[in-house]
């Protein structure tokens, strides 16, 4: 509030015929010095990225080498983790669960997302006060019932067991996330569309579909990269070795007695991977997605 | 008034929901199986998965090429889950495997919930008992603490071992730690905080009770768990002794050992500047990838008097266990008597560095050549040594000796909490546990 004023009306012993100088002074009195931005950032990005240096320096030197730089460079690692300990057929079965996983969580949360922000109907905030309630409900204790509900269904050892309850588990987050979406696109939008002969499912892929692609990448994304890094139900419901996925493989390097630290850094490094690459390609969308989500409309 | 039709079936949707919940809560579906015709396809899940997954595929192409019928599916779990995996599988009433590995850390629980056929006879007909460690037997038994009858065929077992740095003990002049006053000895002269050299590392974190046990038992030389139905962990000799065990922590010992589970453990001495570590055979591999062939050396755990006798706490014993709900239990059965034999017993041990369940084995050449697994065997061998066993067969000994107290033991590294405060706690807990067991029996 200070500042807007002193904006307005300058100070006595600011020349007016000195413009420049005055918006320097203003300048330099609003922004705060770089050193102030850079060194917080800086000392921020040094606590992620050690971890992260370190994992790549075990992959990438050889065992038993206690060098901080990864020189000799090696690979062996890597071979082993991705030829020896199965790691191809993990990465591709966790691939299939991500990629299904977002697809499903979208298309689900997409139609129950716009029911909660388009439609009035009866209990509609005890509905929307349940989907908060379920996510303080931790998967442990949902396992045993899943078990038997897909035991039933005959889909135990199968990738679609763990799909589902992914799925399951993103869906109230993912719906009330993508209901805020909607909100924010203006009904009247719609409307125009009806008018001009549209259907309401063409109207909303026409119209309403469009303007949701933020919103669609930061939920999608967070559904893939939940069931890319989730372990407990591909634990639990998938018993064939070929079936596992990479959560689990890289549990099974980490022995009673003994860790293989470069296979299993290398083993981290196969799982950060896809998650680091969709990040970079997603991040615009992301931080406009999370902030067009965060307003009410 | 009339209510909404609408509002009833919803009611009635709401019921159906919490009956099939409630449902899903009521069955542990252990089904008793059958014998089979001793062919097709079994079912083995390794409790060791990934680490022993090569050494285990090795087994299973010897036995099928043995016995073509038979097809093996391998199923490496994760150690740290395996029995959570087993537990959602006898809730979830379905998909438990023939053949399972199985610890006498978790057996009793499983034997309890009605997983496991007990293999007594089997062992006596094939006659396989007579060639198992008697000792390990013995371990097997106690831990279910139902008499003579065993639920899993003993395969190997891993015994307390002290590492340490013969280079750094040799240009220090320090005697091997072979008894407590060497490794105090050694622990102090080998620490040089400026230099971020250290003595000794500790377990502060996962696992840390276990290990205090190991080195209570082992300084105090109480040869017994319980007297009468009152645990000794809190005997006046075991206060003393974890006195001087966590006295350690910060003087010789990095102070982020607080955080130590295992890993960080082995790999702190793995860096090259502590000289001793307290862990079992297993790691006896990562030393010699990190340091190469003499550099480390590993004791039994030491003793007051130099040749003095040895105590010991039971290690785990890791076995085979037949499966109840199993359709196939004879081939199922002839799996187990496969690996349990001198030729597979002796290929998987000397991969995992373990001592082998199977006494022809204890002669093989590898271990005469692995200094630490063979002084151990003898260490375990000598009449003298005493082992302490722990009690296993308790429902609540994983979480008494995790969860419960591991948290506390970091307060009395911190200093927050004393030794004697420590144990009075786990004595409690242990003997409510015992008393409600023995009660169960009853």
């Amino acid at each position: 509030m200070t500042s807007a004023v002193i904006d307005r009306e300058p100070l006595p012993d600011t020349a007016p015929q000195d413009p420049p100088r005055a918006g320097r002074r203003r300048r330099r009195h609003d922004q705060p010095p770089r050193w102030q931005l850079f060194v917080p950032l800086g000392v921020y990005l040094l606590f992620t990225l050690v971890p992260f240096y370190w994992m790549l320096l075990f992959a990438l030197r050889e065992s038993g080498s206690d060098s901080l730089v990864p020189w000799p460079i090696t690979f062996e690692h890597f071979e082993k983790v991705w030829n020896e300990r199965s790691f191809d057929t993990y990465f591709f079965n966790s691939i299939q669960v991500g990629v299904a996983t977002m697809v499903m969580t979208l298309l689900v949360a997409l139609s129950g997302g716009y029911a909660l922000a388009r439609f009035r109907f009866r209990l509609r905030m005890p509905f929307m006060l349940a989907l908060l309630c379920s996510q303080f409900i931790p998967g442990a204790l949902l396992l045993v019932p899943l078990f038997e509900v897909f035991r039933e269904l005959q889909m135990l050892n199968s990738l679609g067991s763990v799909i589902i309850a992914e799925t399951v588990f993103q869906l109230p987050l993912s719906m009330i996330l993508i209901s805020g979406f909607i909100r924010n696109v203006p009904p009247s939008l719609e409307e125009a569309a009806w008018v001009d002969g549209c259907s309401r499912l063409r109207g909303f892929l026409a119209i309403v579909l469009p303007l949701l692609r933020p919103g669609l990448v930061a939920v999608g994304s967070f559904a893939f990269v939940h069931s890319w890094n989730h372990f407990l139900f591909a634990l639990m419901f998938l018993s064939s070795q070929d079936k596992q996925t990479i959560p689990v493989g890289l549990n099974t390097l980490i022995g009673s007695d003994s860790v293989d630290l470069g296979a299993l850094a290398a083993g981290g490094v196969v799982a950060a991977l896809p998650v680091v690459i969709v990040f970079a390609f997603i991040q615009r969308w992301l931080i406009t997605g999370f902030s067009a989500g965060a307003v009410k409309g | 008034m009339r209510r909404s039709p609408r509002r009833g079936l919803a009611a009635v949707a709401t019921a159906l929901v919490l009956a099939a919940a409630a449902s899903g809560c009521g069955d542990s579906g252990t089904s008793s199986g059958s014998e089979g015709d001793g062919t097709g396809k079994i079912t083995f899940w390794d409790n060791n998965g990934g680490v022993r997954t090569e050494v285990w595929e090795q087994i299973i192409d010897a036995f099928e090429e043995e016995n073509p019928d038979i097809e093996v599916e391998y199923v490496g779990v994760p150690i740290a889950d395996v029995q959570s995996k087993y537990d959602a599988a006898i809730q979830g009433g379905d998909g438990l495997p023939d053949v399972g590995g199985v610890s006498t850390s978790y057996l009793a629980n499983l034997v309890a919930q009605g997983a496991l056929d007990p293999v007594t006879d089997r062992l006596a007909e094939s006659g396989l008992d007579q060639q198992l460690l008697p000792a390990m037997l013995d371990s097997v038994r106690a831990t279910v603490g139902e008499g003579e009858e065993l639920y899993s065929v003993p395969t190997s077992a891993n015994q307390g071992v002290l590492w340490y740095r013969t280079d750094l003990f040799e240009a220090a002049g320090l005697q091997p730690p072979t008894t407590w006053d060497n490794f105090y000895t050694a622990a102090e002269e080998l620490t040089d905080r400026e230099h971020n050299r250290f003595g000794f590392t500790i377990r502060g974190g996962a696992g840390s009770v276990a290990q205090a046990l190991d080195m209570m038992y082992a300084q105090s030389g109480i040869d017994s768990f319980w007297e009468g139905d009152e645990t000794t962990v809190n005997d006046p000799a075991n206060v003393e002794a974890l006195e001087n065990y966590v006295g350690l922590y910060n003087t010789v010992t990095p102070e982020a050992d607080l955080n130590n589970d295992f890993t960080n453990m082995v790999a702190t001495f793995t860096g090259g500047e502590v000289g001793m570590l307290q862990h079992n055979l297993g790691s006896y591999q990562d030393h010699i990838d990190a340091f190469g062939e003499g550099v480390v050396d590993g004791l039994p755990m030491p003793t007051q008097e130099e040749g003095g006798p040895h105590t010991f706490v039971s290690n785990p014993v890791d076995g085979l266990g037949l499966f109840k709900s199993s359709d196939n239990k004879e081939a199922a059965w002839r799996f187990i008597e496969f690996a349990a034999s001198h030729e597979m017993n002796s290929l998987w041990n000397e991969s995992a560095g373990s001592i082998p369940a199977n006494t022809e084995a204890l002669n093989d050449d590898w271990i005469q050549s692995a200094p630490p697994t063979q002084a151990a065997v003898e260490a375990l061998s000598d009449e003298r040594t005493t082992i302490v066993q722990l009690p296993y067969y308790l429902p609540d000994w994983n979480n008494i000796t995790k969860a419960d107290t591991e948290p506390n033991f970091q307060r009395v590294l911190l200093g927050e909490m004393s030794a004697q405060d420590f144990l009075d706690d786990l004595a409690d807990r242990l003997n409510e546990a015992q008393a409600e067991w023995l009660e169960q029996q009853e």
